[in-house]
């Protein structure tokens, strides 16, 4: 790629002008940067202002009293915060990692191009097409206790299925909520590594079989490093859309039974829509960010530190 | 000649194939069945696999009451708003960041992936205090304002692939004609790289439409979303879930055709166009 530098002198140029001409590629990132800025400072700065006061909006539109950190030690103390970081924790760990090795091998089993496989790969992506919040309808209707198919296909096969149903049992809820992610997300990561172990030179791979590597070592030491780049910026993508789930949390569960599918972003949700408690949340959310950018800017730093662009 | 260890390679992999339709596809299958089974067979144990298919639940959601019918429209109003507003801020952007030498370059690509990842749940309480008071809750307009921290980021990524995959060189030989940069980027580079902004809109659309949490929270009765509105059912049990699901499967609609019709593009939409796919 050829880049074109802002700096083609031209003598009669008059100020105006050249101003433009210098900062030419500034002034057309420029309009985005500021809408961006505007739609995220603001929240961020309303949300620190006001978790620094007791502010319920069902008592009034206006802060109530200055409360200094009240808020954060509150939110910290409370046991279902806590439960709802813990849960948002495994979630987005324990998903990520399932969904990437699931994706992984179905991926694998894609490349052997076989005559109609092309057919899978196309329709395999459609769960990934779906509103999560229609995910989370899906999955509640499958769970039912009383007439879900995979209640019904579970118990066929002798396992048992606690009364309450899958999602009414506190020690299988999440379970259950997780397994409606991975359904969905699984294809994504399928489909995005097929097509970049697609990309893999296959002399390279040749090369590597006439040495007698496995086919074990091939991937691990060939193939996986090749699209590492690829790799890198899927496992941040879903990480971070998994810290967030919220949609099907409140399709499925609502958060329980007790605190055992709550959320971070379920949590939010209810301190802020349901309770108003806007002073609390807004601490909520500051401890959310600040958790969220050092995953991230670690995440970034460590994955991107040798990257060209 | 196949050896004996191909065949059954073969044959394995095919299983797979079919086992992945069956646990991937078959859960959309068995949910628009819902949407077209009579409301008695739908809880029905053993799950009844044959049925009359009734087109009730569509006509009920759509036509008589068609309680979801303005949903639907307003639906693909505040998707398609979000993705128009969004073309505006991301391909100049694009167009700068693929072309000009600038510095920070990486740094400005990872602010805007970082966008992408934000947790825009983290923002839900804050905009819904901001829209009630600047009195736009309940309007389209604050919806499609909020959806663009997801709509300008995708689009300034995707967008930016495209625009790096047409030739400088094009650009170069109507520079030399004298002509000046913005006449290079409309009558050159855009109509080239139409394509890429097509693809590019129609997945930020797949995002815009699909996003529940912001509707959730900024949406009036009058101007609920589709996914929102499936929500609506949720009071009641029994006989409404071929409802829920009939409105589900017209919400599915829009982005699975997109997916299947963009099938060429769907992994470089799903990644920004860092993977060319």
């Amino acid at each position: 790629m050829t880049t074109i530098t802002a700096h083609t002198p031209v003598a009669t140029m008059t100020g105006r002008r050249s101003f433009v001409r210098r900062n030419l590629p500034y002034l057309l990132i420029a309009p985005s940067v500021i809408m961006l800025l505007v739609l995220i400072a603001y929240p961020l700065l309303f949300a620190l202002r006001s978790s620094f006061y007791f502010w319920n909006l069902q008592i009034g539109p206006e802060p109530q009293a200055f409360v200094g950190f009240d808020n954060y030690v509150q939110a910290l103390n409370a046991f279902d915060f806590q439960a709802a970081l813990t849960n948002t924790l495994l979630l987005s760990f324990v998903g990520t990692a399932l969904e990437f090795a699931l994706g992984l091998s179905i991926a694998l089993i894609l490349l052997r191009a076989l005559p109609g496989m092309n057919v899978v790969r196309a329709l395999l992506i459609l769960p990934t097409t779906i509103a999560p919040i229609v995910v989370g309808f899906l999955f509640r209707y499958l769970y039912d206790p009383g007439g879900g198919l995979l209640t019904w296909v579970l118990t066929s096969i002798g396992i048992p299925i606690p009364a309450v149903g899958l999602l009414g049992s506190p020690s299988t809820a999440l379970a259950a909520v997780l397994f409606a992610d991975i359904w969905q997300w699984t294809p994504f990561f399928a489909i995005v590594l097929y097509a970049s172990l697609l990309s893999v030179p296959e002399e390279i791979i040749e090369a590597a079989r006439l040495d007698r590597a496995s086919a074990w070592t091939i991937l691990m030491r060939i193939k996986l490093p090749l699209i590492k780049r690829t790799a890198i910026i899927i496992v941040m993508l879903r990480f971070m859309q998994l810290f967030n789930t919220f949609d099907t949390v409140l399709v499925l569960t609502r958060g329980g039974p007790g605190t055992s599918t709550r959320t971070l972003g379920y949590s939010l949700y209810e301190q802020g829509l349901i309770n108003f408690n806007i002073g609390l949340v807004s601490a909520m959310t500051w401890i959310t960010v600040l958790i969220v950018n050092i995953i991230v800017a670690l995440y970034v730093f460590f994955a991107f530190r040798n990257e060209e662009w | 000649m196949p050896s004996a260890k191909s065949s059954l390679y073969t044959i394995l992999t095919y299983a797979a194939g079919l086992l992945f339709l069956a646990v991937f596809i078959g859960p959309i299958l068995w949910f628009i069945a819902l949407a077209l089974r009579p409301p008695e067979t739908a809880f029905a144990m053993p799950p009844q696999f044959t049925f009359t298919p009734t087109l009730n639940a569509f006509r009920h959601i759509l036509v008589d009451p068609g309680t979801n019918a303005p949903q639907l429209v307003n639906s693909l109003v505040v998707a398609i708003g979000a993705v128009l507003l969004n073309l505006p801020f991301s391909i100049p952007a694009a167009y700068a960041l693929s072309r000009f030498k600038l510095r920070g370059k990486k740094n400005i690509m990872l602010w805007y992936l970082g966008l992408l990842m934000a947790p825009p749940i983290a923002f839900l309480i804050p905009y819904f205090v901001l829209m009630n008071r600047i009195g736009l809750t309940g309007s389209y307009l604050s919806m499609v304002l909020v959806l663009q921290t997801m709509t300008i980021p995708f689009s300034v990524w995707l967008m930016k692939s495209f625009i790096d995959e047409v030739p400088a060189e094009l650009e170069e030989a109507a520079r030399m004609d004298g002509a000046r940069w913005y006449t290079i980027m409309w009558r050159i580079t855009l109509p080239i790289v139409r394509p890429g902004i097509i693809v590019t809109s129609m997945f930020a659309f797949v995002f815009a439409w699909n996003n529940a949490a912001f509707p959730l929270v900024l949406s009036a009765r009058s101007t609920a979303t589709l996914p929102v509105g499936t929500l609506g059912y949720f009071a009641t049990s029994g006989v409404t879930w071929n409802y829920i699901a009939a409105a589900a499967v017209v919400a599915m609609i829009p982005p699975m055709i997109i997916f299947l019709v963009f099938d060429r593009y769907v992994v470089r939409g799903l990644t920004f166009g860092s993977v060319k796919g």
